[in-house]
């Protein structure tokens, strides 16, 4: 009977184990995987491992991601103890004031401790960056530490500390020698949970970091336009040498006797920290250099990081790079007090900061590569005398489409295709307010900036009601993975993405409705603020040379500003691919996003919010 | 021994410096009507941020995120009690070990857990694939409410497991032996002593599954196929894609004093359970001695 | 009286180890026995395997003629008083008590009363809804007997229940024990480790050692007459003196010759000779059988405490005369205050 039991309970525990598992099998897996796709296995090869350590952002990300993990670890465990020990003989109301602060960032949803951090470090304008997320991370590790420890000191004999001092220690001996070994299983799960919160953390890291800082959760998540398999491998490494590690401490004990293993474990814990506080000056001085610095603030995936590279060669400077993934996210982190040079936002968030006067007049005489660029698409109504903005790259929305799946007689519909009851359940819609009334806005034939009550109303009913007859999947970024591997019928995409997976599935094609669609450019900017206003204009004029135009629209897939560059990759590289050449003529139905005040904003939010979760 | 009182002292000052300061900020937000637009402090007392939200379409948006958040809660408890309690009774080297291999996958980026279940689910995924490998009917598994409750419970098991494993541990075991002596069945002697005592362990399992839970965006984004609006989305909308501030900051706040009410109730559950009075005698106790 | 429990060759190993090599025991009903021996000796393993908290590696466990190895310890008319109490922190003193007869699903006012009768026996009247952690140490262990009584088993078993109280209230709570047993009339099975605490209480002692059985009998008899030198020693202060057994009534020991009471030895085996210091008297010199100078004198209240050093070794005298230190006396003791036991080999 007892074995049955033994074997019951291996067998439930097992499965949860493989539960917890299978996700990161399936992850190891595709690292090795010698395609792109996450859902495809094509064949075995080591390519991701090479380009993962050939990737400098990712690699540094690590060095971030652990060196961070390690440190808040450290200093919120000792922190936390001491805390947890300190309010175990303090009064009641002390205890129940400092539990009740501490409890703040466990209760609270991680976007508001964020926004309050960021806030926070804004409003005394800290320089963010490396110390910045170190001291968030502590702040919010500590608090789980002190939940952990105190009730354990709570429990222990108030007389263990007073036994010792009279016996001679002194109170730090006695704290060190006789309370901590007590209490020795709760700190290390408390320390456990701190490294756990903190290697794992994006959203708070998100909004506190600056200066080109990141760690793998920011990486991953400003990758997720382009999921590189990169990242598989990497976490199939931190699985690999976590196992490692474990499977090392959990074998060598039981080899090596115990007295050595004490000794080593001290000798261990003394590396351990010494490591850290190497890494702690190595995060500081990274941000040390006497080159001058240029800040760049780009979308994720949107440039050749060979010509980035170039760049600071050449000119003997050091670029920070980061990355967004909305207009919306780096208006946030700029206005929130990250300092850049460079923006790269699109149309009406270029009008936006036109009209609040946080980006300065370019000077074109340094921009020598303006002869190449499409005169076409300059002269945008957003900034009528391009006194502001070098175009980079431009595109369309309009709908990618299984041939395999997709009846070519029914694109006549144009956007009313969308709510065709034969593709019901089979269609993705993308995840954001404008794109959606867009659609459905010029599927009514109105303006898709309209401000008009009524139509807007009108384009809710017709959202509302494809979302009841259509069931669609509204999604992100991730749904360009999922196209490549026909998850379904047919996508809401923007043209470089559906450029880029028309390129790996032969059975996509890109349609832009009759009926008008949008018309988006991003472009350079240059902030108020910007230290190195002739470096930023070299800057720019570089990135829009033929030749670096061309390895940027290569590596992207969207159209570049450049005409020599485009011409030739609409001859090589992108040939008879409908998603790269498309409509830029503003004359007929289509339109550029204008800039939307606050309560039209809030206006559209809503109804959006009313039909996510009708 | 007094003078570890000190000890509180430097923490207190971080609490007020990198806590209690932000959230301050966060309040003088919900109770303002900036325009926020990004530290233009133009502030002017209003409560129309708070009598905003109590439009259907939040209070549905707040009731969804709870009904959600319960429904996984449940599961992550369900499953997660007889693992921690299975695990506790293993011998003190395998627990270890144990407790690693759970903690292990929570240390890999949660994105990327997240995006191997999209292939898992997906309708040309793993499953799928093997389905009709054996001539079955494919089956719709990914953007559904099922995709969304499992990408959760994955996510938060473990932190159900833990505490509720820390609190087993820490069980004298004589007095379950007390409780079979007084004639209680192995079930019983459970329900009526191990459980009890274990509350305090549940009670922050629910706690770390829950507020999370509730607060969640990325999961039933990407495996719920964007069906979903919940309230931690909400907020993100508002202090991101709108950018109002103010509004952004009274959801947060309104969500904060929800849990910080429903967390009363649970520390009160707590001291019913006895839990909490031990900790209040052995103060007067310590009273005494000084 | 009838037997209630009999353990027949009762073995425990743990992983190897062998904890309890082979006991033979009776207990009766009625009867206050204590397992007496110092810590390791296996005694709390004979009793958590009555309980029925551990499983035995072999021999038989009978209650009642009935074997009741395979039974659950809630299925036994056996209830335990813990050696740290084992009391349910998150419940109050009645909840506790009434524990066991709410599983019985008792009606409630009956519960109530037996509550009320048990407190009052165990002397707690009016504490029913004190939370365990507002007791003190005395109380606490008065709940658990009464948790323990209110079930009314036919053994109730006691796993060293006094040792964390101090000794007054230890002296208290053995004779309040004593007085429970004899009221409620049920077999108390009493482990410790504490010498006096099973004279002042027992009917019978058992005294272990290492897995073994060493001696079972009454306080008295396990005083006046240990069977070994472990049990002498472990028993009271002793003079143990090796010895060889001339003959029946004749003992050699320290040189001499001496007449004793004891006899079914081999002629010439050797065996330990224990003199208890109360039995030997100091005398002037010349006058006794041995002599040799006091060494050191302690007053203990009583008596004094006096150690004699003779030529061989010294002597334990338990005595209410005062000598000064140095002095040259005689030590004197009768053919009855020798106690010959056989030789045991380790000790």
């Amino acid at each position: 009977m007892i074995k049955n039991r033994k074997f019951s309970t291996s067998l439930f525990v097992g499965l949860c184990l493989l539960f917890q598992y299978l996700p990161i099998i399936v992850m190891v897996i595709f690292s090795f995987n010698s395609a792109k796709s996450l859902s495809n296995f094509k064949g075995f090869s080591f390519y991701w491992y090479e380009e993962l350590f050939k990737n400098n952002e990712l690699m540094s990300a690590v060095f971030v991601s652990v060196s961070i993990a390690i440190i808040a670890t450290l200093v919120s465990t000792i922190l936390g103890t001491i805390t947890a020990i300190g309010l175990s003989k303090s009064k009641k109301i002390v205890r129940q004031i400092v539990l009740q602060l501490n409890q703040l960032p466990i209760l609270n949803p991680e976007i508001v401790t964020a926004i309050s951090l960021m806030l926070f470090f804004a409003a005394f304008k800290v320089d963010k960056g490396y110390m910045t997320m170190l001291f968030a991370h502590i702040a919010f590790c500590t608090p789980f530490v002190i939940t952990n420890v105190l009730p354990k000191v709570r429990r222990l004999d108030p007389n263990l500390s007073d036994a010792a001092m009279d016996l001679g220690a002194t109170p730090f001996q006695a704290l060190t020698k006789v309370i901590l070994p007590q209490i020795k299983p709760a700190i290390f799960t408390g320390a456990l949970l701190a490294f756990t919160m903190s290697f794992d953390d994006f959203i708070i890291s998100y909004f506190v970091t600056g200066n080109g800082v990141q760690n793998i959760s920011i990486a991953v998540y400003n990758m997720s336009k382009r999921i590189n398999p990169s990242i598989n491998a990497l976490s199939a490494i931190v699985v690999f040498v976590i196992l490692g590690v474990l499977a090392l401490s959990y074998i060598v004990p039981a080899i090596v006797k115990k007295k050595t293993t004490s000794k080593v474990r001290k000798r261990t814990a003394r590396i351990v920290i010494a490591l850290s506080c190497l890494a702690l000056v190595i995060g500081i001085a990274v941000r040390e250099s006497n080159k001058p610095v240029l800040r760049v603030f780009n979308w994720g995936e949107y440039v050749d990081k060979s010509v980035i590279k170039a760049f600071e060669k050449e000119y003997d400077c050091k670029v920070v790079y980061e990355t967004f993934d909305s207009n919306e996210s780096m208006y946030t982190k700029y206005t929130g007090g990250n300092k850049y040079d460079i923006l790269v936002p699109s149309d009406y968030m270029i009008e936006r900061l036109i009209k609040e006067e946080r980006i300065q007049k370019l000077d074109w005489s340094l921009i020598t590569n303006r002869d190449s660029l499409d005169t076409s698409i300059m002269n945008q109504p957003f900034d009528p005398n391009n006194e502001y903005w070098a175009p980079y790259f431009y595109g369309n929305v309009g709908i990618v489409y299984d041939k395999t799946k997709v009846d070519e007689a029914d694109l006549g519909q144009g956007f009313e295709i969308l709510r065709n009851q034969k593709y019901k359940g089979n269609i993705y819609m993308y995840d954001s307010v404008r794109d959606s009334f867009t659609v459905a806005l010029k599927a009514l034939g109105y303006s898709m900036n309209s401000d008009n009550d009524a139509e807007i109303q009108e384009a809710y009913q017709w959202l509302a009601n494809q979302k009841e007859t259509m069931a669609p999947v509204y999604g992100g970024d991730e749904i360009i993975d999922s196209m490549k591997n026909s998850e379904k019928a047919m996508a809401i995409m923007y043209s470089g993405d559906a450029a880029a997976i028309m390129a790996e599935n032969e059975n996509m094609d890109f349609y832009l409705p009759t009926e008008g669609t949008n018309v988006w450019f991003d472009g350079f900017v240059i902030t108020n603020e910007c230290q190195e206003v002739t470096l930023a204009h070299e800057f720019i004029n570089y990135m829009i040379s033929d030749e670096n135009a061309l390895l940027n629209t290569l590596e992207v897939g969207y159209l570049t500003s450049n005409k020599h560059a485009s011409a030739i990759a609409k001859e090589e590289d992108f040939e008879g691919n409908s998603a790269y050449g498309i409509r830029t003529d503003l004359t007929g139905n289509d339109e550029v996003f204008t800039y939307q005040d606050n309560a039209l904003k809030e206006k559209y939010a809503i109804l959006w919010t009313k039909i996510i979760s009708q | 021994m007094k003078q570890y009182k000190k000890l509180v002292i430097p923490y207190i000052g971080w609490l007020l410096l990198f806590t209690l300061l932000p959230m301050l900020m966060i309040a003088l937000y919900a109770f303002t009507d900036g325009t926020g637009e990004g530290g233009a402090m133009m502030f002017s007392f209003t409560l129309s941020n708070f009598t905003k939200f109590f439009d259907p379409v939040f209070v549905k948006v707040l009731f969804k995120s709870f009904v959600l958040g319960v429904i996984t809660t449940v599961i992550c408890l369900a499953l997660g009690y007889p693992v921690a309690y299975l695990i506790s009774k293993c011998k003190e080297r395998t627990q270890t070990l144990l407790i690693l291999l759970i903690t292990i996958p929570t240390w890999i980026n949660m994105l990327i857990r997240t995006y191997a279940w999209i292939s898992i689910l997906g309708s040309n995924g793993i499953i799928n694939n093997m389905l009709s490998a054996v001539n079955l009917p494919p089956a719709t598994l990914l953007y559904t409410d099922f995709a969304v409750v499992l990408g959760m419970v994955y996510n938060f098991l473990p932190f159900m497991i833990l505490p509720i494993h820390t609190a087993l541990t820490k069980m004298d075991p004589s007095l379950n032996e007390a409780a079979m002596d007084l004639g209680a069945t192995p079930l019983q002697t459970f329900w009526k002593v191990t459980f009890r005592l274990s509350l305090s362990g549940v009670l922050t399992g629910i706690t770390m599954v829950f507020l999370p839970s509730i607060s969640t965006f990325m999961i039933p984004k990407l495996l719920g196929g964007g069906q979903y609006a919940l309230i931690g989305n909400f907020i993100e909308q508002q202090f991101i894609q709108i950018g109002d501030w103010s509004f952004g900051s009274a959801v947060s706040m309104i969500l904060a004093v929800i849990v910080i009410l429903m967390m009363a109730g649970v520390s009160k559950i707590e001291k019913y359970t006895g839990q909490d009075q031990e900790e209040t005698h052995s103060d007067k106790k310590s009273k005494i001695l000084n | 009286m009838k037997k209630l429990i009999q353990l027949k060759n009762l073995t425990k190993e743990y992983g190897g180890q062998v904890v309890l090599k082979g006991i033979n025991l009776d207990i009766h009903e009625n009867e206050f026995l204590t397992l007496l021996g110092p810590s390791g000796c296996g005694k709390t393993t004979t009793l958590r395997i009555i309980g029925g908290f551990e499983e035995k590696s072999g021999g038989d466990v009978l209650f009642d003629d009935v074997d009741i190895s395979s039974l659950p310890p809630y299925k036994r008319e056996i209830n335990t008083v813990f050696q740290k109490y084992a009391l349910f922190p998150h419940m109050n003193v009645f909840q506790n008590i009434a524990f066991g007869l709410n599983l019985k699903k008792i009606d409630h006012s009956i519960v109530e009363q037996k509550v009320t009768k048990t407190l009052k026996l165990v002397g707690l009247s009016g504490f029913e809804k004190r939370a365990i952690d507002q007791l003190s140490g005395g109380q606490q262990q008065r709940v658990a007997i009464a948790r323990a009584l209110i079930n009314e088993p036919k053994v109730l078993l006691l796993d060293e229940p006094l040792g964390a109280l101090d000794l007054k209230l230890r002296k208290e709570m053995q004779l309040e024990l004593k007085k429970i047993q004899k009221e409620v009339g049920i077999t108390f099975i009493y482990v410790t480790h504490d010498q006096e605490e099973a004279l002042t209480m027992s009917d019978t002692i058992v005294i272990m050692n290492d897995g073994m059985i060493q001696q079972i009998g009454s306080p008295t008899d396990i005083y006046n007459e240990p069977e070994n030198r472990f049990v002498a020693q472990f028993i009271g202060d002793s003079n143990i003196v090796e010895g060889v057994m001339l003959k029946d009534y004749l003992v050699k020991f320290d040189g001499q010759e001496f007449d004793c009471v004891d006899y079914g030895f081999d002629d010439n085996e050797e065996v330990d000779v224990v003199l208890r210091p109360e039995d030997l008297d100091i005398v002037e010199l010349g006058q006794g059988k041995m002599s040799g100078e006091v060494e050191t004198i302690i007053f203990k209240g009583v008596h004094y405490e006096i150690t004699v050093r003779c030529e061989n070794r010294h002597y334990l005298i338990h005595t209410t005369d005062y000598v000064e230190v140095g002095k040259k006396v005689d030590l004197n003791f009768y053919p009855e205050d020798i106690h010959v036991m056989y030789k045991m080999g380790t000790y």
